[in-house]
């Protein structure tokens, strides 16, 4: 481990990260509010501890870097991108130190719970910063420096792996560096498709921006206090729906898409799935509140679809309080909260590939029972899932479940209820954003004990890097010369 | 530039690390998963799992929209047919194959102009025996290469502990040797490469390269302190492919050769078709047998198992023993760095020598020949300067030459041209430029046509 190396790169992170503070700097310039005067401290101390830390660990240059190391430059950048990202908000708008962490890292992870009672009272400035760390999280900071920054190309394939960890890598361009950036354009086009129909229905270009960088990286911070059930539109839920659904897609598939292959959904098995899950999902919980908690069959479908796809791609939307609805409808909920969105896609969750394989594994663990000499191999689309992919998806699943539990007991050793306790960690380990109990979508995590909120914090961070790049600094062996 | 290589072995391995470090796009086709793991795992490469003479695979890979198409895995039979399904998806795609076995030596042209259309057929083996046919021709070069069909020589030697060089400033060598001044274009000093200036000092265990007039060959080796000895017995160890045609080769000139091979089958298919080479049947490692057979009389002894290091073994007792020389086969990569500590000086890989081939004919411009540097850390190229690239007309020192690359000599009609800042490249002339991987894509750039870029 070459740790000038990983600090001298983290500098250079923290200094690009800063520079993208610039934007909201830009907007609180047009409102004329008081944001202008945090933001503009936040960058210069960003920019300089990243320069800082650049200079001071500057270090030979490598050709490449070893997957170790990837892992830490990652987990040590997000880190500091949750650390620096807190500023404008520790700064500008009176929070504690942990609140404003806090809300830092639930938008980068694009989870999008909030500590904040009242967010309309945040200066214009602040809020776009929320929104806008959302979605530099979402497709991801280090992918959009790989794309951006030169000198990262080399090394930029373990950080990339690092980062998206997808359980069956997918390159679509034969450098990292390509790929990249093709992730952007494409997560940038449907953005500004977003910005657009909204604003065709009349929503207003700050509010339009707002909402998009938080559904496109399955975010989920609204600039309003009742969410998107402020908006009383059903043509706003109908777009926030389908964007919701294409942000819960994995982004090579509209690559394939714009290349002219219109197929490309259908031909996928995971998001056949994935369309299948929201579809059957949705009719089982309108049922369940037709009558019960709405009158007309047109409202149950309404609000039933729009929560469950904002639960399944983990964005965290919402236009009703499913805390009223039966428990049928909750639990259904909560367990799309494990599910998640698509593998490759900027959702979180333990994802829909990961699921679909393991209901195959035990499949075939039954049939191996019946014929005992069968030799069957586990097919995705067609094709063979080697073993050691298999056995890291068993690994990932058994470490969520593990440290969703532990995470969960330790929440409620510090006095949180039991319904709360499970359902913050649910939430914020799989990045969606309000939860169930005293975090439910009208409820807010204020109250979260002072130590509950670090655990959250470290949750979130376990979530969006999917477990192994933050949980491999606690192995001993990874400290071992 | 799009290249797709089928075959994801030590070859197609470095090939295509050697190409990802120059930025281009380049897809790496295997059927087997842990191979295409380690690539994937090291280089920034786009890897596909299927067989690389599968026409869907191919079409997958994007041959149609690729430039260069290379198939280098271990089996003929494959690399033709792929070659061959590339041809038909995309005619224009340049191939290169390799190709080992001797049987198909003959029909290397008739694989260009018919039906696979391989443009280029890679034969490492041949190019080891003439890589090896090089080493015994230049006395105590570690390093050969040739430019200009050969009326140029880049050379490389270690520097002896004793040699008069030693110690000396680059600037002051004309002194010491009363006028001639070797042409330095690199220094190897412990595993890094320097491009020297005139106040770098030269060291005893320096591995020197410079570039030479065929002609005035000896007179500049006689600056090093290498002497030419006549060369009169050489003892070939391991009687495979390589180890015969380098036998077949010795087999027409006047030297005392002797092919030692351990499998008695072997041993007679080689004494049919050799005549006046001795063929040895017994292990080479042998100290018997070597003694024998006169080791200690012996000017080179080449090592050409297929185990590599009982090749390093048999050349390090052989030297013990007495042989003036000893060249030994390698095909790891990763042992070079170990030669110069155990007191290997001349090896040979297989290896190396299909990359060379592969990358002088995946240059852009007119690039005639490459040879890259032990190691790969740098890359000599000969190149025709074309009359609308960036590099001709033009002073040197106006020209805006990338960081680590410098231009050895100009060859023009018969001369050969030592440049200064003021020389000037007309268009048609060759240059010689020695550049570190890194000014690889740049030098492209200033020897491309400008038409290229519109």
């Amino acid at each position: 481990m070459r740790w000038r190396y990983i600090l001298n790169i983290s500098g250079v992170l923290t200094l690009f990260f800063g520079l993208t503070m610039i934007f909201p700097l830009f907007v609180g310039l047009y409102y004329q509010d008081q944001s202008v005067n945090p933001v503009l401290k936040a960058m210069g101390i960003t920019v300089l501890a990243g320069l800082i830390c650049h200079i001071f660990f500057k270090s030979a240059k490598t050709e490449s870097i070893s997957q170790r190391e990837g892992m830490a430059i990652v987990a040590i950048g997000w880190t500091a991108v949750g650390l620096f990202g807190a500023l404008p908000f520790y700064i500008g708008s009176g929070l504690s130190f942990v609140d404003a962490f806090f809300e830092s890292v639930s938008g980068f992870t694009t989870t999008g719970s909030s500590i904040l009672t009242n967010i309309e009272a945040l200066s214009k400035g602040l809020l776009f910063w929320r929104s806008f760390i959302q979605w530099l999280g979402g497709m991801g900071i280090i992918v959009l420096s790989v794309a951006i920054l030169p000198f990262l190309g080399l090394g930029g394939m373990q950080l990339y792996k690092a980062e998206v960890p997808s359980p069956v890598p997918d390159k679509l361009k034969p450098r990292i560096r390509d790929t990249a950036r093709v992730l952007w354009k494409v997560y940038a086009l449907i953005s500004l498709a977003e910005v657009i129909l909204l604003m065709v229905g009349g929503m207003d270009l700050f509010d339009a921006l707002c909402h998009t960088f938080t559904t496109m990286p399955t975010g989920g911070f609204s600039t309003k206090n009742a969410s998107i059930a402020h908006f009383r539109s059903l043509y706003f839920d109908t777009i926030f729906i389908v964007f919701m659904i294409l942000a819960g897609i994995n982004f090579s598939l509209h690559y394939q898409m714009i290349r002219g292959k219109p197929l490309a959904f259908w031909r996928d098995s995971e998001c056949r799935f994935f369309f299948g899950a929201v579809i059957v999902l949705t009719i089982i919980i309108s049922f369940n509140i037709y009558g019960s908690v709405y009158v007309k069959a047109g409202e149950a479908i309404r609000y039933g679809a729009f929560q469950v796809v904002s639960i399944v791609t983990t964005t965290g939307y919402a236009t009703a309080d499913y805390e009223k609805w039966p428990a049928m409808s909750k639990l259904i909920l909560l367990l799309c909260m494990f599910l998640g969105a698509s593998a490759g896609s900027t959702g979180g969750g333990v994802k829909c590939l990961r699921v679909m394989l393991c209901f195959k594994f035990c499949y075939r663990e039954l049939f191996s029972l019946i014929h005992p000499h069968a030799v069957t191999n586990i097919k995705i689309g067609g094709k063979t899932v080697p073993e050691d992919v298999m056995r890291s998806i068993l690994g990932f699943l058994a470490l969520y479940m593990g440290l969703f539990a532990l995470s969960s007991v330790l929440l409620a050793g510090l006095g949180v209820d039991f319904v709360t306790s499970f359902g913050a960690v649910a939430a914020c380990i799989g990045n969606i954003g309000p939860g169930f109990g005293l975090v439910g979508p009208a409820d807010n995590f204020a109250q979260i004990p002072y130590l509950g909120k670090w655990l959250l914090i470290w949750c979130m961070l376990l979530g969006r890097l999917e477990i192994f790049t933050v949980i491999i600094f606690l192995v001993p062996e990874f400290w071992r010369k | 530039m799009k290249i797709i290589v089928v075959g994801a072995g030590e070859v197609g391995f470095y090939i295509a690390s050697h190409l990802a470090h120059e930025n281009k796009d380049v897809v790496v086709i295997d059927n087997d998963d842990t191979a295409l793991r380690r690539v994937s795992d090291n280089i920034d490469v786009q890897v596909l799992k299927g067989s690389g003479s599968s026409p869907v695979v191919l079409a997958k890979a994007g041959v149609e929209s690729s430039e260069i198409f290379l198939a280098v895995t271990n089996s003929d039979e494959t690399n033709i047919v792929s070659c061959l399904v590339a041809d038909i998806i995309s005619p224009s795609t340049k191939k290169l194959a390799r190709i080992r076995e001797a049987d198909y030596d003959e029909y290397h042209e008739n694989f260009r102009k018919y039906a696979p259309h391989i443009d280029t057929v890679i034969n490492p083996e041949i190019e080891v025996v003439k890589t090896i046919e090089r080493l015994m021709g230049v006395p105590g070069a570690a390093d050969v290469g040739e430019f200009a069909e050969g009326r140029i020589k880049f050379i490389g030697v270690y520097l002896d502990n004793n040699a008069g060089l030693s110690g000396v400033r680059l600037s002051d060598i004309p002194e010491k040797t009363g006028g001639k001044r070797p042409l330095i274009a690199a220094i190897v000093r412990d595993e890094e490469l320097i491009i020297p200036r005139g106040n770098d000092l030269l060291m005893a265990g320096d591995l020197v390269y410079f570039i030479s007039e065929a002609d005035k060959l000896s007179d500049t080796l006689a600056v090093f302190d290498k002497h030419a000895e006549p060369l009169r017995r050489v003892i070939i160890v391991g009687g495979g492919r390589i180890g015969f045609r380098l036998a077949a080769l010795l087999d027409s000139k006047p030297i005392k050769s002797r092919i030692i091979e351990i499998n008695s089958k072997r041993c007679i298919e080689l004494a049919e078709k050799l005549n006046r080479v001795v063929v040895l049947c017994g292990d080479g490692s042998d100290q018997g047998i070597l003694s024998e057979e006169n080791i200690q009389d012996t000017d080179f002894v080449i090592t050409l198992t297929n185990d590599e290091e009982i090749n390093i073994l048999t050349s390090l007792l052989a030297k013990r023993m007495g042989a003036r020389k000893t060249i030994a086969k390698i095909s790891k990569f990763s042992y070079f760095p170990l030669m110069k500590a155990i007191g290997i000086e001349q090896v040979v890989s297989p290896r190396l020598s299909a990359i060379n081939t592969i990358l002088q004919h995946i240059r852009k411009g007119k690039v005639l020949s490459s040879i890259s540097i032990k190691g790969e850390q740098a890359e000599v190229m000969e190149a025709l300067a074309l009359e609308t690239s960036d590099i001709v007309g033009r002073p040197l020192k106006d020209i805006s030459f990338p960081k680590g690359a410098m231009i050895a000599g100009i060859i023009r009609e018969k001369e050969i041209i030592i440049p200064s800042g003021e020389s000037i490249i007309m268009p048609g002339d060759r240059v010689i430029i020695f550049a570190r991987r890194k000014a690889v894509p740049g030098i492209e750039k200033i020897l491309a046509v400008k038409l290229e870029y519109f």
